[in-house]
């Protein structure tokens, strides 16, 4: 917004629409478009409604505009700086056409603009509607004491915390060009009611594309610092108030031109795992052990037999690491975002692929007092020729950490089984896929919580049970022996094993 | 006016904690009585009323000629996991779907936030070795071998019922069947649920906990069935046992036994159509309806006189108002089911303030035990009940059933140590601001269906019931700009009511991909011709021949690529061009409705589902209702209530409903044997001829 105010300033009039994804223009990254209309009152602006949405093609180098390996922005896709959308009350129709001949689905992209416009609009009559019942004079201070009750929430807990730094590091495995791991350093400073996020000593920017802007830093360590609180507060400014984000410029955190962002997803699901690895040290309590560090993308395009274009993009999530006190969820979505699966029987029925298994990965959850979630696998038969697959995904070489003693979480893994052989793809990768061929992706197992030999035996025997831990496992990992037949725990051989595992430790 | 002959009709909506139970007469003439539930046999309460009913009317058994029920049997089940020992059997590789769910939370920021335990346990899960394409191939046949063994499997787990779900088994059924068939044979003692048999749409999650929630409270239910036909042939009576079902119509109690998914939300549906019923009778076409409980507020839309279906819904999540858009909370059920928002605001809902000194309201709620702090059951924390007990719109001392006595003291006390005092604020305005707040929270319901869906509330009248509901109303219509709202009869007792009004009725869909030159007339009607001849044969086993059935076929509709679809009404199944383009054009006249644009000109529209809805008979009971026993309101003349910074307290007149003969401008309270309707001051009321309280808050100002 400040992009936009700095801009057009006074040249903001009504019935004027704003559109723009540009990262160095205020954006987050290309797919991301923001459609801004501001709102008039007896000819004041009084508010701006906003709406933001991830698109499905926005042009670029590879179908869904977005590829770890990508190194300029350009390559991501079609960047539009803030302009106007509609000038009073005109659309742009020069830049509709130029948009929709650098797109790959115009009307699938061009048909979600217009939802969000329409979500602008009812934006704008409820705010209409609220100011015609009050006045704009409540209007402005309701506002503003709304974001004012948001901050003094924030600050109240913030000011109950420990005072004092705690520093933590996490990685991603690679730069998406075959590079060295992306180190990712916060020190947190609690001090008084506010706290201060320093992510200086983090890596440059990075060749490939998972570079993020600061804003989406800014958000990173915001969706922390609200999941540990223990009040809910409203979503506002007012979350940002009491903290202080340090980010130098031209590194991972904050890329400057040309760098690459359209997948900068998983670098804010990294960055979150940061922020939560450096709260635990002073709020063990209330944070949990990592979970599958962010959804897969796996991307299959290409042409169908009758040469229309598809572009079939899956986001596989996710699950949860273990709390203090409870197991991880077992394949839940990241508590960073708000994602859904894709039916099976719709895309079976929509796109050229076959799923062939969807479900838990035994033993993929990290031992602990409380064991991680599972982790989620799924598998992808392409039933027509050859075609673009693109996977996005990490935590291999770093797995999910776990706290307090527990084990860390499963690694990923992507394995494309070809007619003849099976390859093991890197964790992020773009390339060609022939039809038949089946593509294999697991996600990573969440961190567990505390020591596993403390997990309580009955809890072990009831995950064998279920077959989410092996009987090799419940040995091995938490010291619990079971009868192979009933599966009932042995307590006597139980105490001996766990007496002797601890003597070793 | 009791007469020995003539038909009685029985209708009993059992909730959670009370039990609400219903005779009429042929002339209209009206019983009723409320007394608690009695779980786990919920059928003993029915019973014992009818068994009072039938002594107080002075009649036998024989004199009834329906028992129409509402139940919550099924939804406790859930609630309370005290389901069957159920498995679930489901193509190889995908045993983790039911658990997996749609992978969302309802909320985010919550780390301890648990995923509900999958109905049936991974152990329980099997998976069989078969496999259907989407085009309905075979890509892996069934194994005779195989079902041997998942038979000693289910055996040797003691299961009681089992639900198995294929993927694509919606559009071909053919392994399903097979599998049910072996099953059937070979363990009849177990209950099988196909999930081809429970309702044939796409998307494998949601087909699979439809069906395995109609599996797991399969045997409750029919075992409570059972129940309740032996008691009410030990009665003498014989009359036919009706459910009323979450999507609004009643249908046999064999067929409730064996889909008892379909009648998930039979209480709340059936508030719904009684108000439909009522709006019809009046000629409105159009009407909001609002039911305020003790936990919850529910709101529905009647448009053009039809009540709106939602394509999908949640069993056991906990309430919040996020739900309605995330979900996640709980299993997401796809039987037909009346669209009802719902919101955590009734009487018992908790009022607390939050560390920076905000006011909340819910969905936190006392429930039945400790109830809210006026009861003096032990609870301390203030309710919206106390609050509205304070302002005067409750009446302090007995309640309706005796057992409960109101303490306005303890409503006080509990308000000012927990709301006021810390605030610095007066008791009243703490009530006060209650009040407004759980208000405020149930307009998010009242909106989810009205302004959220496009539709202007000043085109609607509002209908308001449940206990709470006649309390709440007109400051809510005003809120809404509703014109015009009305307070039935019976108000807390009008779910029963609704059981009345329904015929029998039955729902059927069918998922499709019907877009481009694909979707032509033939290729629908085909498909409706097929569900047409199910539905006319099931009703045609219940009695009805097919000239006595209506059917109207709905279409779910998408363009092209969408995920989300609208569900239009076609008057006749039967097709053609014309027809189909100006569906098309409905479509997008809708769509531009909801969500405020069309697509790019020349997207392509898809219909995705055909939906039948069959009507057997006619709707009974085109009577009026004359309650036999008129509400008391002798026991005062005024009470002090608070309407606000403009009027403050004001001495208001407490009238009975009789009592309103002509038009009169407020305040007033209008006390009933089971809730009050407050009308402000300078609001206009009057009775209208069928005894509706009707309120005129056309250009009413909210305080």
């Amino acid at each position: 917004m400040e992009a936009l105010l700095n801009k057009f300033g006074n040249d903001i009039h009504e019935g004027d629409i704003f559109v723009m994804n540009d990262p160095f223009d205020g954006g987050m990254h290309i797919p991301d478009i923001f459609v801004v209309n501001p709102i008039f009152w007896k000819s004041e602006r009084v508010a701006f409604a906003v709406s933001t949405a991830h698109h499905l093609d926005l042009g670029g180098r590879l179908p869904g505009s977005s590829a770890c390996e990508n190194t300029e922005i350009f390559q991501d896709g079609f960047r539009i700086p803030w302009l106007k959308l509609f000038d009073a009350g005109q659309p742009n129709e020069t830049f509709f056409t130029l948009f929709r001949a650098n797109i790959r689905v115009p009307h699938m992209t061009v048909g979600d603009v217009r939802a969000q416009l329409a979500a602008c609009h009812i934006g704008e009559r409820a705010i209409h509607e609220l100011i015609g019942r009050y006045d704009v004079e409540t209007f402005h201070s309701c506002a503003t004491d709304l974001v004012n009750y948001t901050e003094q929430l924030i600050r109240a807990e913030i000011a109950t915390w420990p005072k004092g730094q705690y520093s933590f590091t996490d990685y991603l495995d690679s730069d998406g060009c075959g590079g060295p791991p992306v180190k990712f350093h916060v020190t947190l400073t609690v001090g008084g009611d506010s706290l201060t996020a320093d992510f200086t000593g983090t890596s440059p920017q990075m060749r490939g594309a998972m570079n993020c802007t600061l804003s989406f830093v800014i958000a990173a360590v915001a969706v922390c610092v609200r999941s540990v609180l223990q009040e809910s507060v409203p979503n506002n400014a007012g979350i940002f108030r009491p903290l202080k984000i340090i980010a130098p410029p031209g590194t991972a955190v904050n890329a400057v031109m040309p760098a690459a962002s359209s997948m900068r997803g998983v670098t804010g699901f990294r960055l979150v795992d940061t922020v939560f690895g450096a709260l635990a040290q002073f709020l063990p309590d209330r944070v949990f052990a990592a979970g599958e560090g962010g959804n897969t993308l796996v991307i299959i395009g290409g042409q169908r037999a009758d040469r229309r274009s598809y572009v079939y993009y899956e986001l596989l999530t996710g699950t949860w690491g273990a709390r203090p006190d409870r197991d991880g969820n077992d394949g839940l979505c990241n508590i960073a975002n708000i994602a859904s699966n894709i039916p099976i029987e719709q895309a079976e029925c929509d796109y050229p692929i076959r799923i062939e298994r969807y479900g838990l990965v035994r033993d993929s959850g990290g031992a602990g007092k409380f064991r991680g979630g599972l982790s989620v696998e799924r598998e992808w038969t392409l039933l027509q020729s050859e075609t673009h697959l693109a996977i996005r995904s990490d935590r291999r070489t770093h797995p999910p950490y776990g706290l307090q003693g527990g084990g860390n979480g499963t690694s990923s893994n992507n394995i494309l089984h070809h007619a003849d052989h099976d390859e093991v793809l890197p964790t992020m990768i773009s390339t060609r896929m022939k039809g038949r061929e089946r593509i294999y992706h697991k996600q990573p197992g969440g961190g567990g919580y505390g020591d596993p030999l403390e997990r309580v035996p009955a809890a072990v025997a009831w995950d064998v049970k279920n077959d989410k831990v092996s009987l090799e496992a419940a040995h091995e990992q938490y010291g619990v022996i079971l009868n192979e037949q009933t599966l009932e725990v042995d307590e006597a051989a139980t105490k001996t094993v766990r007496r002797q595992m601890r003597s070793r430790h | 006016m009791t007469s020995t002959n003539g038909h009685l009709r029985f209708a009993a909506d059992v909730g959670g904690t009370f039990t609400d139970v219903i005779a009429l007469d042929d002339r209209g003439g009206v019983w009723t009585h409320k007394l608690p539930s009695t779980p786990p046999n919920f059928e003993q309460a029915v019973l014992n009323a009818l068994k009072l009913l039938l002594e107080k009317t002075n009649r036998p058994g024989e004199s009834v000629s329906e028992v129409a029920h509402g139940t919550t049997v099924a939804t406790n089940a859930i609630l309370e996991r005290r389901g069957a020992r159920t498995a679930l059997v489901t193509t190889k590789g995908f045993r983790d779907v039911l658990e997996l769910r749609r992978v969302r939370a309802p909320q985010m920021y919550d780390l301890f936030w648990d995923k509900p335990k999958p109905l049936v346990e991974r152990y329980l899960r099997f998976e069989i070795n078969e496999r259907l394409s989407a085009a309905g191939d075979v890509l892996m046949a069934l194994d005779e071998p195989e079902l041997w063994q998942l038979k000693e499997k289910l055996e040797r787990e003691q299961i009681e019922s089992v639900g198995v779900c294929f993927l694509h088994a919606y559009a071909f059924p053919r392994h399903e069947r097979i599998v049910g068939e072996f099953l059937r044979k070979h363990l009849p003692k177990v209950l099988v649920s196909l999930s081809s048999e429970v309702l044939r749409v796409r998307k494998e999650y949601e087909r699979t906990a439809t069906t395995v929630v109609n599996a797991y409270v399969r045997p409750i239910m029919g075992r409570c069935i059972n129940a309740m036909r032996a008691g009410l042939n030990s009665q003498r009576v014989t009359a036919p046992l009706l459910i009323m079902q979450s999507a609004g119509g009643l249908t046999p109690a064999a067929d409730a036994a064996a889909r008892p998914v379909y009648v998930m939300e039979s209480g709340p549906a059936a508030g719904v159509l009684a108000a439909s019923y009522i709006a019809r009778r009046l000629s409105i076409r159009n009407i909001i309806t609002l039911d305020i409980g003790g936990t919850t507020a529910k709101a529905s839309l009647i448009e053009d006189g039809r009540v709106a279906y939602s394509p999908e819904y949640e069993v056991g999540a906990s309430l919040s108002a996020s739900n309605r858009l995330v979900g996640g909370g709980g299993e997401r059920i796809i039987a037909p089911t009346i669209d009802i928002a719902e919101v955590g605001a009734g009487g018992g809902s908790l009022a607390y303030l939050d560390k920076a000194g905000g006011l909340h309201v819910g969905p936190r709620s006392a429930g039945a035990l400790p109830g809210p702090a006026c009861y003096q059951q032990g609870g301390k924390e203030p309710t919206l009940t106390d609050a509205d007990v304070m302002l005067g719109y409750i009446r302090p001392g007995k309640l309706a059933n005796g057992d409960i006595t109101i303490d306005l003291e303890a409503a006080h006390r509990a308000i000012h140590d927990r709301i006021a005092k810390p605030l610095g604020i007066d008791v009243m305005r703490a009530a006060e601001g209650i009040h407004r707040i759980a208000n405020s929270n149930t307009l998010r319901a009242l909106r989810a269906v009205s302004t959220e869906r496009g539709r202007d509330p000043r085109e609607f009248a509002l209908v308001a019931f449940g206990g709470n509901g006649p309390v709440h109303a007109a400051n809510l219509a005003a809120e809404l700009r509703v014109k015009q709202t009305l307070v039935p009869p019976l108000p807390g007792l009008f779910s029963a009511v609704g059981l009345l009004f329904g015929g029998i009725e039955h729902h059927d869909a069918r998922s499709c991909q019907l877009t481009g030159e694909a979707l032509t007339p033939t290729a629908l009607q085909s498909l409706v011709d097929e569900m047409r001849q199910t539905m006319l044969a099931q009703f045609r086993s219940e009695g009805f021949p097919a000239d006595q059935v209506g059917l109207i076929c709905d279409m779910d509709i998408r363009f092209l690529g969408q995920a989300s679809e609208i569900r239009l009404s076609v008057e006749t199944p039967q097709f053609t061009t014309a027809i189909l383009r100006a569906l098309e054009e409905r479509f997008k006249v809708e769509h531009e409705r909801l969500y405020g644009h069309r697509s790019e000109l020349d997207n392509p529209v898809e219909v995705v589902a055909v939906r039948l809805i069959g009507r057997g008979g006619k709707h009974a009971g085109e009577s009026q209702l004359r309650p036999a026993e008129r509400g008391d309101a002798k026991a005062e003349s005024s009470r002090r209530a608070y309407f606000g910074e403009k009027w403050g307290m004001v001495d208001t007149p407490v009238i009975a409903r009789g009592q309103i003969d002509q038009p009169a401008a407020g305040p007033f309270l209008i006390d009933e044997y089971d809730s009050t309707t407050v009308v402000a001051p300078g609001v206009k009321v009057w009775r209208d001829q069928h005894e509706n309280l009707v309120i005129d808050t056309n250009g009413v100002s909210h305080h």
